[in-house]
This record gives structure tokens, C-alpha cells and sequence, in this order.
């Protein structure tokens, strides 16, 4: 296990690359791992206190990492805990693996995922499980859960896996949505655009658009592609 | 002052096939022997080398309203980096490459010039923006005329003095190089959602057929004399059909000549290539093309060939992208430009077992392969049919029957019924090759100081690391691909700027535009423009591109 705490308050994003796999190094050689700050390339260590306590997989982060973009993505194995908040991509194109974040996650949270775990215990921001922009397949498997609220775009291009959301979400949730689900515990706004497949589940309040049709298993559409998705009141 | 010793140079402009000779450079351009100094020269000891002239790319879409937006719409494009800034700007893109981009890749390739294939007159400015931000090669912009309304107002009169001064006016005003034609008539007819069939359709609103407009604009460009002939994107382009359009357009070229050059080059023929009536029964009308090009001796082509992986179809002819995008389902975007032409923007991607992509990847090499090497240039239309920086594919597939044979496996079999790429043995030579991307563009574009190596020439120069005396083109294709891919020296203006691939300085070229002004009587047309100023969002006086905005200007004036 690797412990690692900011030495500094960061003026500038940090983009850090960071996984599970480091824990199998030694801490010089964590210490040495590049990342960016800002447009610099720096060593891990000038930005952080690194420590290392046996030898299990899993990246302990404390303190504040809410200017650390970039932290688990491409993770395959192994476990993240971060005991405060996470900057953005976290997560980005992970495989497997379990990622905890115990204050709030920013944007592009699990974007075009594959699989493993990502739970958030406070809030997150837009973006989750998407596509980037311009890529035609957002999440495609794993799960992500979020105990607080979200922002935008959740699920856009969706086409596996799952994202539970215990709050409130914002706009267009599941857009262009292929396959996987989508569970909303409270209250959100426009649901399922040009959704093609996949199950959005809401148990509050939710704005549905003219273009889904009512039927047995719920809300089917959307229409103008001739989808088959489904949005469900839970 | 350069010493290029021992290179075995092909240089078909001056007959020069595979012969050891010594190359100097002295102030830009090539020069005899007795005009330098040996002991201040610096020596390149190029001993079993190819040398030839810098490569010209006579169609690619690389400044403009349509690679710009193409590159706004497609952010997946932008995230291959090229170069970290320091010595060189910073460059990024995966076939859609930004301008600093565009200019490294062709210098590392060995290429020296290209031209921006279609520029509306009225955002020429960007256009020039972005060409003076492409380093390391010259460059020139051809303005686009089939589709203005006062083009068909000239053409409805009858009045070959006003077309000719419409021409020669807009060329300067665009600092543009000639004379560009796309699916004429068609675009005016998008506006109002639609297009034309055949020559023959009238233009909605206007008393003119695309025949005319083809016919009138090659004769205003005769009388004017410009260097470079009509540039003609053919109507029905990407229409399964298409090539019997496309042979209806040549035949128009009929009846004109030059004695320096073609009256009419068609470019990406392989998109107008099409036979069959849809895409089930699609086919190659290739042959009968390249049969009707070669029995002319005014007509060239270029070829316009996919290649496989991604591109991004951009193109003024705004109702054949709409088209595209209902086709495919992918994300498009819609130009319309004044009263002066359209265009629209589609990502796209050709695939080998897409039996369409198969067959389109096939027709362009039919094209290269069957067409006389004197009258096809090499080219991607890039990006529409994919990057520039796959010529190297090209020449070597042309060169080797062995190399296509193991591609055709690769792809989807409907080509052995729908082409006839399977049953050809031609191998073109290395001799044919440096000509289809050197001499003969050079020629087309009517650029005498480029893509040779005679006295005066530019000293835009590449060395290849390969001996062609001791290299069997048609076995030895990977060799001869991974030698074009990366030039060992790339010669600029006499400034090696790349060494083995790698960018050793950055240099901005020329943009060359074409003044003909001294040939017409401008005023015959003025007071027609004027009126058509009413339906501009601009005032006259704000239109058109200074000379003396550009970073290197060279006038090209028609006496
Ligand atoms: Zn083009």
C-alpha cells in the first residue's frame, strides 16, 4: 500500500496518472513517477509525501486531491481510496479494480469504463460514465455509485454497466444510451434523448421528453431513432 | 550554396531516369556546376541514394472554413500529439491535423508544396490565415466558381468579357490560384434542398445547366490564359452511376486547347467513378474513365484514393455531404457561403470488409494503374479519402502487383466481381511514380519551377534512403513504402529543413496567387458586382485579401 498526501496547495491542475500498479514498486521509484503540473513535467515526489506500508495493491490518497485529474484511470486491478475529493477523469477508461472516494468526485467521473468500481460518498459533477467528446461509446461496463447528488450528462452514449445515483441528477441523463442502467433515487430533469437501449429506473420526479411511448414495461423510446430503450418510475 | 554528390536522380520533367549525377544549389534554386563554388559548398554525400524534387500535392484540403470546422466538430482528431512545443510549434491531430501539423508531416515526407483545393472567394482571408500558419512548404488556394450567382449571371448573358473579368477579378481578390469548379449548379440547388442530375438540369432560379457552366468557365480560362486549367470536382459525385456523368464532363474539355498543359483537370475521380445503380449493384466505371483520359490528350485526373482507417469527407458540395451524413448517421455540418457556394463536413472511415469502402479503395488504384501515367496525379483528396502522409502506400502499390495481391486478401471479396484491380499486371516504375507526384502535378498546376531539378528550378529537393538500381519494386514494397514514409533529407529553397525524418528548422514557404487582371477590362463586370453586394453580409470595399496581409506573397502575373 502507498500512501501519498499533497505537499503543497496547488496553484494549477496536477495530471497524474496514477494506479494500483505503483503499489508494487518501491517509494524511490513511486517517487520518481512522472506527472504533470500544469505544463511542467515533474517527479511525484516534489508534489507529494509518499509512504509505503506493506504490499498489497491499493493507493491511499489523504487530504485534498480536488486539483488531481486523472487519478485510476486505465486500472485494471487493485484498489484507490481517496479520503478526500478527486479531481477530474478519475477513473477515465478503467477495467477492473475498485476506486472509493470518500468527499465529492469532479467531472468526466468513469468515462468510457469498462469495468470495476467506483463509489462516491459525497457529490459528483457532470460527465459520469460518458463518452468523450467526439468518441462514439461512453461506459461499457463496471458500476459507478454516487451516495450524494450529480450534475449533467450522465450515461451519455451509455452501452453497459451501470451508474447508481442516491440524490438528485441534473440534465439529460442516458442521451444516445445504448444498453446498461441508469438508477436515480431522487429527483432529475430530462431523461433518455435519442436513447437507443438501456433502462434509466428514477424514483422521484423527472422530466420526460414528447418522444416515448407508454407501455407495459414503462416508457419506451426514443422515437425519433427508433429506439428501444426503457425509463421506469421506481 | 549546396553540394548534393553522387545521388542517383529521377527527374522526368528533364528525361532524367536513375542517372549518378551531382545536384547545386545556390540561392533557392538549382544551378549549374560553373555557377558555385565547391569549397564554400555544403556537401551532401547522397552515394546510393534516390534524390528527386520535393513533392507536390496539386488537391488537398489544408487552410479553410471546411478543414477548420471539421477539425471544431471532431475533438477525437485532436488527441493524437505530433510535437510538444519548444523548437517547433506544437501539433496535434490523428488524420485531421492542425496547420503547423499539416506542414511538418508533408516536409517529413519529402513533400514541398501543396495546394488548398477549394476556398470560397468571400472567406479567402481565413483561408490565407491558415495557410501562412502552415510552415515548411509553399502553397496557393483555388477559389471556387460553380456554384456563385454572378458567375451564372455572366453565363445566362452570354458574355464571355464579363466572365473573364469576374475571374480575373475574384482571383486577385481572393489571392487565389485559379479556377475550381464543384458539382456546378448543384450547390445553388441545395439551397433550396436539392441538386442536379445531369448536364443538362437547369440551376433552379438561374437560366443555366452545369454543361454551360463547365463549358463558359474552361473558355474564360483559355482567353484569360491563367496558369492552371479548370479544377473540376465532376456533379452526382459519391452517386453509384456517377462515372457515365464523369465521362459527359471530360468529352466537354472537347474542342479547347493549350499547348503547355491540360483545358480541364477532374479530380478525385475515384468518388466519380462509380458504376451500378445503387449500392447493392455498385461497381468500377474506372476503366472507362481512365480509357476516355487516355484517348485525350487535354484532359488529366487525379485519383482521389481512400485509404483505410479514418478520414473526414469535406467537400463544397454541400448536397453530396448531406447525402453522406443520411447514409452513414454521422455527425455533419452544413456551409452555405453567401450568394457564392456551399459545402458540409462528415466524418468518416473506410473499412476493408465494408464490400462499398472496398470497392471505392479499389477504384482509385484502377485509376492510378490504368490511366497513362502523363495524365493522373497521386492523391487522398485529403482528408476525404484519409491522410496525406499514406502517398508512400500509394507509389508503392503502384509499383508492386505482388503488394496489391496480399492487400486484396485483406479486403472484402465483392471487389474481385465489382473491379478489375484482381486482373491488373501493370506495375508502374519508379520513373512513372516520381512523375505522378512531382513533374506532373507540377505541370498541371502550371508551376514551372517545381517538381524538377533543371537549371532554375526551386531547390525543393528530397533524398530517399533507397538505391532504386538495386531495389526490386515489385518484391521489395515494404523497403520501398518505409523509404517514401520518411525522407532522409528534405530540401527546401535550398535549406535542408528535415534529416531522417526529423525537423531540423522551420522555414514558411510561398503562397503564389495569379494576377490576370491586365487581361480583361474590369469595369465591364463592376457594376454588376455592386449590385450583388446587396446580398452580402459584407460591403465591397471590406472584400478580398490585401497583398500585403500574407506572409510570403509571389504574384504570378498573366501578360
Ligand atoms: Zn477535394
Amino acid at each position: 500500500m502507498i500512501i501519498i498526501k499533497p505537499k503543497i496547495d496547488f496553484e494549477v491542475s496536477v495530471e497524474a496518472e496514477l494506479t494500483p500498479e505503483l503499489a508494487t514498486k518501491s517509494v524511490e521509484e513511486v517517487k520518481k513517477f512522472k506527472v504533470y503540473y500544469g505544463n511542467r513535467i515533474v517527479e511525484l515526489g516534489e508534489l507529494f509525501e509518499i509512504r509505503k506500508e506493506g504490499d498489497d495493491k491499493k493507493l491511499v490518497f489523504e487530504g485534498d486531491f480536488s486539483r488531481v485529474k486523472w487519478i485510476g484511470t486505465k486500472m485494471v486491478d487493485g484498489e484507490i481510496v481517496v479520503k478526500g475529493s478527486v479531481g477530474a477523469n478519475c477513473g477515465a477508461f478503467m477495467k477492473g479494480g475498485r476506486i472509493l472516494v470518500e468527499g465529492n468526485a469532479d467531472d468526466w467521473l468513469g468515462i468510457e469504463m469498462a469495468g470495476g468500481e467506483i463509489i462516491v460518498k459525497g457529490n459528483a459533477g457532470n460527465l459520469i460514465g460518458c463518452a468523450y467528446y467526439g468518441d462514439a461509446v461512453g461506459m461499457t461496463g463496471g458500476r459507478i455509485v454516487i451516495e450524494g447528488n450529480a450534475g449533467n450528462y450522465i450515461g451519455e452514449k451509455m452501452n453497459g454497466g451501470e451508474i447508481i445515483i442516491k440524490g438528485n441528477a441534473g440534465d439529460f441523463i442516458g442521451t444516445e444510451m445504448r444498453a446498461g442502467v441508469i438508477e436515480i433515487h431522487g429527483s432529475c430533469g430530462f431523461v433518455g434523448g435519442d436513447m437507443r437501449g438501456g433502462e434509466i429506473r428514477i424514483k422521484g420526479s423527472f422530466e420526460l421528453l414528447p418522444t416515448f411511448r407508454k407501455t407495459e414495461k414503462g416508457w419506451v423510446g426514443d422515437v425519433n431513432v427508433k429506439g428501444e430503450g426503457v425509463i421506469k418510475q421506481i | 550554396m549546396l553540394w548534393i554528390k553522387n545521388g542517383i536522380v529521377v527527374d522526368p520533367k528533364n528525361k532524367i531516369n536513375l542517372e549518378k549525377m551531382d545536384i547545386f544549389v545556390k540561392n533557392g534554386k538549382i544551378v549549374p556546376e560553373s555557377e558555385i563554388k565547391k569549397g564554400d559548398c555544403k556537401v551532401i554525400d547522397a552515394s546510393g541514394k534516390l534524390v528527386v524534387a520535393g513533392g507536390v500535392d496539386m488537391h488537398a484540403h489544408i487552410a479553410g472554413g471546411k478543414i477548420n470546422t471539421g477539425r471544431t466538430m471532431r475533438p477525437e482528431e485532436m488527441r493524437v500529439v505530433r510535437n510538444i512545443a519548444g523548437k517547433f510549434r506544437a501539433s496535434v491531430g490523428r488524420v485531421l491535423l492542425t496547420a503547423p501539423a499539416i506542414g511538418y508531416e508533408y516536409a517529413k515526407m519529402g513533400y514541398t508544396t501543396s495546394f488548398e483545393a477549394a476556398t470560397p472567394p468571400v472567406s479567402s482571408l481565413h483561408t490565407h490565415e491558415e495557410l501562412d500558419s502552415i510552415p515548411m512548404i509553399d502553397k496557393a488556394a483555388l477559389p471556387v466558381f460553380g456554384n456563385w450567382h454572378l458567375v451564372f449571371k455572366c453565363i445566362e448573358e452570354k458574355n464571355i468579357e464579363k466572365l473573364k473579368a469576374l475571374v480575373a477579378w475574384a482571383i486577385e481578390r481572393s489571392k487565389g490560384f485559379g479556377v475550381k469548379v464543384v458539382n456546378p449548379g448543384g450547390v445553388e440547388a441545395w439551397m433550396y434542398g436539392g441538386n442536379v442530375k445531369n448536364l443538362d438540369d437547369q440551376v433552379p432560379g438561374f437560366g443555366v445547366t452545369p454543361r454551360e457552366i463547365i463549358t463558359w468557365l474552361i473558355r474564360a480560362n483559355e482567353e484569360l490564359g491563367l496558369p492552371h486549367s479548370v479544377h473540376l470536382h465532376c456533379n452526382n459525385l459519391g452517386v453509384p452511376g456517377n462515372y457515365q456523368t464523369t465521362i459527359e464532363s471530360i468529352k466537354l474539355a472537347k474542342g479547347f486547347k493549350n499547348e503547355k498543359r491540360q483545358v480541364l483537370h477532374v479530380t478525385h475521380v475515384q468518388f466519380n467513378a462509380y458504376s451500378g445503380s445503387s449500392w447493392r449493384d455498385f461497381g468500377s466505371g474506372a476503366a472507362e474513365i481512365a480509357k476516355l483520359v487516355n484517348s485525350m490528350d487535354n484532359v488529366t485526373i487525379d485519383m482521389g484514393q481512400p485509404i483505410f482507417g479514418h478520414a473526414t469527407a469535406m467537400t463544397g458540395d454541400a448536397p453530396f455531404q448531406f447525402t453522406l451524413h443520411k447514409l452513414l448517421g454521422a455527425r455533419w455540418s452544413n456551409k452555405d457561403t453567401e450568394v457564392e457556394t456551399g459545402a458540409g463536413i462528415v466524418p468518416i472511415g473506410y473499412l476493408p470488409n465494408n464490400p462499398v469502402h472496398a470497392v471505392q479503395w479499389a477504384i482509385g488504384l484502377e485509376l492510378g494503374l490504368l490511366t497513362e501515367s502523363d495524365k493522373v496525379a497521386l492523391t487522398t483528396d485529403y482528408p476525404n479519402g484519409g491522410p496525406f502522409t499514406e502517398y508512400p502506400y500509394i507509389m508503392a502499390m503502384l509499383m508492386s502487383k505482388k503488394m496489391r495481391e496480399g492487400e486484396l486478401k485483406k479486403v472484402h471479396q465483392y471487389v474481385q466481381k465489382a473491379t478489375n484491380l484482381p486482373s491488373i499486371d501493370v506495375e508502374k516504375t519508379l520513373y512513372e511514380v516520381i512523375h505522378m507526384t512531382r513533374s506532373l502535378p507540377a505541370r498541371i498546376l502550371g508551376l514551372e519551377n517545381k517538381g524538377h531539378l533543371g537549371i532554375g528550378a526551386d531547390a525543393d529537393i528530397a533524398i530517399y534512403n533507397l538505391n532504386p538500381l538495386e531495389t526490386d519494386f515489385s518484391n521489395g514494397f515494404e523497403k520501398v513504402y518505409k523509404a517514401f514514409k520518411v525522407a532522409e533529407f528534405t530540401i527546401k529553397g535550398g535549406e535542408v529543413i528535415v534529416r531522417n525524418g526529423e525537423l531540423l528548422k522551420e522555414v514558411y514557404g510561398r503562397t503564389f496567387w495569379v494576377d490576370a487582371r491586365k487581361k480583361v477590362d474590369l469595369e465591364v463586370v463592376m457594376q454588376d458586382v455592386k449590385n450583388y453586394f446587396q446580398y452580402y453580409s459584407l460591403q465591397l470595399s471590406n472584400y478580398g485579401v490585401e497583398e500585403r496581409w500574407l506572409k510570403k506573397p509571389e504574384r504570378l502575373e498573366v501578360v
